[in-house]
């Protein structure tokens, strides 16, 4: 009998859909905005990897220890970034990744 | 205290928004430079006597009370608290003036204080999960400091680098939650313990894979390099200088080498990666770095060639090419240090970055032209300066790997550093001076005093090379030589 | 029981593909929020309760105030996004997940066993605190990185810049 949740190779599956999406979505969209979606929906993979690889050691505890820790790095980043946005948005008053064209690498 | 390192900044850091509504510049100026200085001097008494008496490891006391806060300061990580220290010491004093015309000092040193505690902690810690955290407390203060200017280019350099780095730092956790399903635990001694016993050599690839995209985007090794060319010239002169003379070197390659020489082991698939990754950087920042009409972004492309050398050196593995990439770690951020604060006094004085527009600024700013020649001629490799020798190491330890090709590729690309500060040299400070720039006057005192005095400590790195290699390298290269047992031995508590 | 933990794995991934491809921004960040708790109830489900707990309130709450609010000071701005991503996803989303089950059957047969051997008892409070201090001493200074960084990006500056 197997035991979904406690599924190694199913989760780690899922958590690489879930970084495809929004590696697809860093790659494709040209919203700041959507750009930040596809940053928090990696975000989710990594929340799920760590938590399965904790869940099949039995070491549950800490795993969810490195997820609160992880999710407060995620909020400071998502703060920073959105604080990014909206001071783009007062100077070029647009949304547009396009419009940013400033630097090229 | 080992813990003072870390307890340090962040406590200053907390404290400078505060004490700046009491007075507005002396008291942060006055405070974030005795801070770094007292570490700096801490550092080199405390530090090194902790790492000559072998006593490296250290538990946090608290109330008597065992924490699990466990500080490894090994020569490794002490030669890197040095370089992190030093260079910082000349950011702030050339912070002192530079930052006026910016605003808010107290959070801009507030920032700048974190950036250095979360160094430091990276540096100290034992966890890869620890490692992983501080990476990002150095970042997300950096990505504030990027765009502390606040114009359109500093916000979009700072997005596009936060959006690279959250990218890489994914992929990095990734590793970090493959690993843990491994070995049930992330302390580097029983990392490199399972995966010495398991059979998992499969995992450890994959884990390798990811740790080299996530490090190597932190490093701007080449494939990975896009977003260094934007947000270090766009940065404020000082976070410029600490960006490409520190940051990358503690988040990319000291992490990077720490896990690949002293956790995973140096496999030869993985030396011969690092070493192609190096090489590749090398040539390619050289390359672009030639057709840069920003003075900044010139320096910037040289950073990735740089780090190559570096990497180059690692990814070898004889003892000669570790010596002489750790040495290039310091002398690199001393020098790389040292130009981007010129180029921001000259930034100061002429308002551009162009060095179409300048043109005989050596007879207006002699000092800042001095410095400039040491830090090139220094960066370049030129005898004697101290970036000679390490490049000289690197090359030696390339020979004794048998990998001539490499060795000739890194000579030529020196040469290719020295032909392009050259051209910062002519086209900025020597030939007549320009008819816009009449007006243009030396810069005031701390600025002045910082460059002079990173370029003095080059200037006699470069002449006693043979007492820092002693005394400050040697131990990190055993350490580094003596590979995953010394992870296996030392850093399981 | 395990159907419903696929359902949910399975409801993660949809409402993360809307957020990604819905035009309105507003509805692509609440279908940002519904993934957050759908993934927080997968969290359920392997008896990670407070990382559970914690994706709701921080994740599915702070940051989704943080987007809406985000989006509604940056209003006004309505340019076209192309559409050609929208319709090749499915192509890619397909091929992506044949090679992404074909890697893992792959990893099946490297892997070491993945035995369960630790088994780990008391209080979370206590794990935090005892085995990953290091990480809370950091949380700290990730605090102040994100709250000093947000102020800088929002202060005044002076006239005479």
């Amino acid at each position: 009998m197997i035991n979904l949740p406690n599924d190694f190779y199913l989760n780690l599956i899922f958590a690489f859909i879930l970084f495809f999406i929004g590696l697809y979505c860093l790659l494709s969209m040209r919203n700041l905005i959507k750009l930040l979606i596809g940053i928090e929906i990696i975000a989710k993979g990594v929340t799920l990897a760590l938590i399965s690889a904790s869940s099949v050691k039995g070491l549950i505890l800490t795993g969810q220890s490195l997820v609160i820790t992880f999710i407060v790095v995620e909020v400071c980043a998502i703060a920073v970034a959105l604080a990014l946005v909206i001071n783009l948005y007062r100077h070029t008053g647009s949304l547009d990744v396009k419009k940013l064209t400033k630097l090229r690498g | 205290m080992v813990s003072l390192f870390i307890i340090i900044p962040f406590v200053l850091a907390a404290f400078l928004p505060l004490i700046e509504k009491v007075s507005k510049r002396f008291l942060p100026d006055l405070l974030t430079n005795l801070a770094i200085l007292f570490l700096l001097i801490y550092s080199m008494t405390f530090g090194y006597q902790v790492v000559a008496s072998h006593s490296g490891i250290r538990h946090f006391q608290w109330f008597n009370q065992n924490l699990n806060i466990v500080f490894a300061l090994d020569g490794f990580s002490l030669f890197m608290l040095f370089a992190i220290y030093l260079v910082s010491f000349g950011v702030t004093l050339f912070s002192i003036d530079y930052m006026e015309h910016y605003g808010s000092k107290g959070i801009f040193y507030a920032l700048f204080m974190i950036m250095v505690g979360g160094m430091s902690g990276l540096v100290l810690a034992t966890d890869l999960f620890t490692i992983y955290v501080f990476l990002e407390v150095a970042a997300i203060s950096s990505y504030g400091l990027v765009a502390y200017g606040l114009k359109h280019d500093e916000l979009e350099a700072s997005f596009k680098y936060l959006a690279l780095s959250a990218v890489a730092t994914a992929f990095l956790l990734l590793g970090i939650a493959l690993i843990f399903s491994i070995t049930g635990s992330l302390k580097l001694g029983d990392i490199a313990d399972r995966f010495f016993k398991e059979d998992a050599k499969f995992i450890m690839y994959i884990c390798t894979g990811f740790f080299i995209f996530g490090f190597g985007l932190k490093a701007a090794l080449v494939p990975f390099h896009s977003w260094l060319p934007d947000a270090h010239p766009s940065a404020p002169a000082p976070i410029s200088a600490m960006l490409s003379g520190l940051l990358i070197k503690v988040s990319g390659v000291y992490a990077l080498t720490r896990i690949f020489l002293n956790v995973f082991g140096l496999t030869p698939a993985v030396s011969t990666v690092l070493m192609y990754l190096g090489i590749i950087s090398i040539l390619v920042g050289a390359v672009l770095a030639l057709g840069q009409d920003d003075i900044k972004r010139m320096l910037a492309y040289s950073s990735i060639s740089q780090v190559g050398y570096i990497i180059l050196g690692f990814g070898a593995g004889t003892s000669f090419a570790i010596m002489g990439a750790l040495f290039h770690i310091l002398n690199h951020a001393l020098a790389k240090g040292l130009l981007f604060l010129n180029s921001g006094s000259v930034e100061h004085s002429t308002g551009t970055r162009d060095l179409n527009k300048m043109g005989g600024l050596g007879k207006r700013m002699p000092i800042t032209a001095a410095t400039t020649v040491v830090g090139s001629l220094s960066v370049a490799g030129v005898p004697p300066l101290n970036g000679f020798w390490s490049k000289l190491f690197i090359i030696i330890g390339l020979l004794q790997a048998r990998a001539y090709g490499f060795a000739f590729v890194a000579v030529l690309a020196s040469i290719i550093t020295l032909w392009y500060y050259i051209i910062i040299q002519r086209r900025a400070f020597f030939g007549k001076l320009k008819e816009t720039l009449q007006n243009v006057k030396e810069v005031p005192f701390w600025m002045a005093l910082s460059t002079l005095l990173i370029a003095l400590v080059c200037i006699i790195i470069g002449i006693g090379f043979p007492v820092v290699i002693s005394k400050w390298i040697t131990p990190a290269v055993n350490i580094l030589e003596y590979g995953i047992r010394y992870a296996m031995q030392y850093l399981r508590l | 029981m395990q159907e419903l933990y696929l359902i949910s794995l399975c409801a993660l991934v949809f409402f993360s593909v809307l957020a990604v491809l819905l035009k309105d921004l507003l509805k692509a960040a609440l279908s940002l929020m519904a993934a957050s708790v759908f993934l927080a109830v997968v969290l359920f489900f392997m008896k990670a309760y407070y990382a559970g707990v914690f994706e709701i309130s921080v994740v599915a709450g702070l940051i989704t105030v943080l987007f809406v609010s985000t989006i509604g000071l940056t209003r006004g701005d309505d340019f076209k996004e192309s559409k050609l991503p929208v319709y090749i996803f499915p192509l890619f989303f397909i091929w992506f997940i044949i090679i992404d089950i074909l890697i893992m059957y792959l990893l099946l047969s490297k892997m070491p066993p993945l035995t369960k051997w630790l088994s780990e008892s008391g209080k979370f409070g206590d794990v935090l605190w005892q085995k990953r201090t290091f990480d809370l001493f950091a949380q700290i200074g990730i605090i102040f990185a994100g709250v000093f960084s947000v102020l800088a990006l929002f202060r005044k500056r002076d006239k005479n810049d």
